[in-house]
């Protein structure tokens, strides 16, 4: 009875003293629906966390929220190449330290880039810098060099908040005393906000240092990031004032903006792009035929995809692997031209010119992904637009690992998956792009076409940012041209907002959400 | 009663070593952590070092082997998601489960007992309907119906209580009232039938006869021989709260052991999926174990079966 009793009393309480007041402004809570990796060591995965990660770490070269290299974001305040781009001097900020009270040098640096293409590191570019740094000089406790086996103009990019986290600077005194395992559970950082506690698949919580080269005096004392996996529980802790930030839904967005929640939104964050299975050849038959390629992107309309699915919140797209924020960097345009039009007449005169008036066979597996939840409902409107012009599309309900396993197994030659692939800037789009260059040996690739292999091995070797970008405009124009996937739409990702949260930039940087910059203290 | 607990004891300890081979088998079939953790611009070099540095390019009676043995000793390995010691992230989430479980199975005793006894004194009257009411509502609304609405009700709208987390007392109330209801269902009716059943007995009669007043009746003579299959039933049923509580640990945004699991599974994590599968099947076991031999302290005559 008494624990009755008890649940009665608090309820009336919970009536009495009415809604939760509003947090304090010192404390910022976001509430996300996924951590992911969930890590704290920025070399164990930690690319995809970037969001809370780059709070309690600085890198080496600063990153702009829309995605250019800043000479006041990052510990380098310069960097400049030697005339045959083999070596890279970084000279670095001084009078920055750590969260124990260490100061950083370029040992730290040195520490830390050996860390992230050692072994144990998982992150995302650990391969190609492992395979170009030929050795890490510390002339100076304020100097570093990288030297590289081959001329390249990458590395500042590849060490920068733009990319992943090979650029975070770690402190070398701190792991060496405690180990590996110590600060993966304890990290300690040089940026605004120190670890204070990890509740695995609850919450992490960051305390502010009291004044930071980045963002002055902070305006925040704490940064609490909550894992909330379900869109109901975030939005009812956004409405009680228990989070001042929230991802939600597309189709909810409406309803949170007539309640007059701020709603801040990451454009183009991802392409949902879709590819065609390769086999052991490369093109499997009947996608070895371009007008089949182009037929099947004539025949789905991606304006009322993104309309009806996404809740407008997507804009069509038709560059296959055309991610955006890279257009920036290398000066590429969409034409008008370029633009796919919804044709299922067109669509189906190409079939039958290729040989398949009567369609073919098609498996098309669907899937939800992180960020994407309507990824089913999606899948299910484009096969019934390739059904429509004669193609037996056959959903195959499966869940991503899955389908992962049989794309790189070879094992649904012909098949079509998806990926609502993150937006990044050139550097990231270039690697991705080599990636997914047809390889015999290669378990990943999605295109497979000799033109674009001759490019992607050209850029390698070039040091001259024109003809890169060059190069890299006519892969894009080629991808297009060949149809090589089916690109559908860009993805707006969405925050729901406190009333009281103020103005917030997201920014365009891959996986990265500039709280920082919403904590900064500075005009 | 040694030979009959010692006999079951070494049955469990077969389920698992059975079952631990199966979850291992089952974990590598669907698909590749790697693919998970590693970012789609990752070269062949990166997925070979880290298998390489996972184990993962062992052989896989190897890699069973090495798990087995060291399960043994409560070491169920690295989570290859959060690369944290698997025994770590078991030890932070089971007390959440176990302390919702407590709850929840409070909720149930506190709502099923008195509407057990209620609807089996008054059979066929408005009490007993409603208590029926209750009971097919718990058992026929899906949990993850019910939790959302009591998240965009009661929380998002009355603001009466949290929506989610473990944050004090009153982060139970939600959760614990979804996981508990669903119980309460099954424990009532159980409770009901059990009671309409010793009401009717001759010893009841007699003790009626012999003047003791209803109530005494029927909250101490009676009750206490109709609760043991109720006992029984809950003791199970805890077992299974604490293991499957998945929807509304997700729901709730509860740090549990069913969201672990659930985490393990979308990520392919070989040793967590292991070692919640054996942690909830040992679980189980014990609890199961452990109504055997109150049955067979109950009646002796189950200590010679078999």
């Amino acid at each position: 009875m008494k624990l009755s009793v008890k649940i009665a009393t608090l309820m009336v309480l919970a009536l009495l003293s009415g809604p939760a007041s509003a947090q304090s402004k010192t404390e910022l809570t976001v509430a996300l629906s996924s951590f992911s990796t969930e890590v704290l060591d920025p070399v164990l995965g930690g690319h995809i966390v970037k969001y809370y990660l780059s709070l309690m770490f600085d890198y080496l070269v600063g990153t702009t929220p829309d995605g250019q290299p800043s000479k006041e974001g990052g510990i380098a305040t310069r960097w400049e190449a030697s005339a045959d781009h083999k070596r890279w001097t970084f000279h670095l900020r001084k009078g920055v330290k750590f969260h124990t009270g260490e100061e950083l040098t370029s040992e730290d640096v040195k520490f830390s880039l050996q860390r992230a293409i050692s072994k144990r590191s998982t992150t995302g570019y650990a391969g190609p810098l492992r395979t170009l740094i030929a050795d890490i000089e510390t002339p100076a406790p304020d100097r570093v060099v990288i030297v590289t086996k081959d001329p390249t103009l990458i590395i500042p990019t590849y060490l920068s908040r733009s990319l992943s986290t090979e650029g975070m600077v770690l402190p070398k005194k701190y792991i060496e005393a405690n180990g590996d395992d110590a600060f993966a559970r304890k990290p300690v950082g040089s940026g605004p906000f120190r670890f204070v506690e990890q509740v695995t698949g609850s919450h992490i919580k960051l305390a502010a240092v009291d004044n930071h080269w980045r963002i002055g005096t902070p305006r925040f004392k704490t940064v609490t990031f909550k894992l909330v996996p379900e869109e109901a529980t975030r939005i009812a802790i956004l409405r009680r004032g228990e989070a001042d930030v929230a991802d939600v839904s597309r189709e909810r967005v409406k309803e949170l903006e007539g309640e007059g929640f701020p709603i801040h939104v990451r454009r183009e964050e991802a392409i949902l792009h879709m590819w065609f299975v390769l086999d052991q050849d490369g093109w499997p038959a009947p996608m070895k035929d371009r007008r089949v390629r182009e037929a099947l992107n004539l025949a789905v309309n991606r304006a009322e995809i993104a309309q009806a699915i996404f809740a407008g919140k997507a804009d069509p797209a038709s560059i296959p692997m055309g991610l955006s924020w890279s257009f920036r960097d290398i000066g590429f345009k969409v034409t008008p031209e370029m633009a796919y039009a919804h044709d299922p007449a067109r669509a189906r005169k190409l079939l039958a010119d290729a040989g398949h008036p009567n369609g073919f066979a098609l498996d098309v597996y669907a899937f939800q992904l992180p960020g994407l939840p309507e990824g089913k409902a999606f899948a299910e409107a484009v096969a019934g637009y390739w059904q429509k012009i004669g193609v037996k599309a056959k959903l195959i309900p499966v869940d991503y690992p899955a389908f992962r396993k049989l794309w790189v197994d070879r094992k649904a030659p012909g098949a079509v998956g998806y990926y609502n692939i993150a937006n990044r800037d050139w550097i990231g789009t270039y690697a991705i792009l080599e990636k997914q260059a047809y390889g015999p040996s290669k378990a990943n690739d999605t295109v497979n076409d000799v033109e674009i292999d001759g490019m992607i091995a050209q850029i390698t070797r070039q040091t001259d940012k024109d003809k890169i970008s060059s190069l890299m405009r006519n892969i894009f124009t080629r991808l297009r041209s060949e149809h090589y996937g089916v690109p559908v739409v860009y993805l707006h990702s969405p925050y729901a907002a406190s009333k009281t949260l103020g103005k917030w930039n997201p920014g365009s940087v891959m996986y990265d959400l500039f709280f920082d910059e919403l904590a900064s203290g500075k005009k | 009663m040694l030979r009959f607990v010692l006999s079951r004891l070494v049955q469990s300890l077969v389920a698992l070593a059975i079952l631990s081979v199966v979850v291992f088998v089952l974990a590598r079939t669907t698909g590749d952590p790697l693919h998970l953790i590693l970012p789609m611009s990752a070269t062949e070099e990166d997925y070979a070092h880290a298998r390489r540095y996972l184990g993962l390019d062992r052989p896989y009676v190897e890699q069973y082997l090495s798990f087995a043995g060291k399960a043994i000793t409560g070491d169920f390995g690295t989570s290859i998601r959060a690369r944290r010691p698997v025994s770590e992230l078991i030890r932070e989430r089971l007390p959440n489960s176990l302390r919702l479980a407590t709850f929840a199975m409070g909720v149930t005793i506190l709502v099923a007992f008195p509407l057990g006894v209620l609807a089996a004194v008054n059979k066929g009257t408005a009490i007993d309907r409603a208590a029926q009411v209750v009971a097919v509502l718990g058992q026929s609304l899906p949990t993850f119906w019910v939790a959302i609405v009591l998240v965009e009700f009661v929380a998002g709208r009355l603001q009466w209580l949290p929506a989610g987390g473990v944050d004090g007392f009153s982060s139970y109330v939600l959760p614990g009232l979804t996981l508990g209801w669903f119980v309460v269902a099954g424990l009532m009716r159980l409770l009901r039938s059990g009671m309409l059943e010793v009401l009717d007995s001759e010893y009841v009669k007699l003790a009626r006869v012999k003047g003791v007043i209803e109530p005494r009746v029927v909250w101490v003579h009676a009750l206490k021989n109709a609760l043991i299959p109720v006992v029984t039933f809950a003791a199970i049923y805890f077992s299974i709260l604490v293991t499957t509580a998945i929807v509304v640990e997700t729901v709730f945004a509860w740090p549990g052991l069913g969201r672990l699991a659930y985490e393990g599974i979308s990520s392919r994590d070989f040793p967590v999926i292991q070692a919640v599968v054996l942690t909830t099947a040992a679980l189980v076991a014990v609890v199961n174990l452990s109504v055997d031999c109150l049955y067979a302290l109950i009646d002796p005559r189950i200590r010679y079966v078999r």
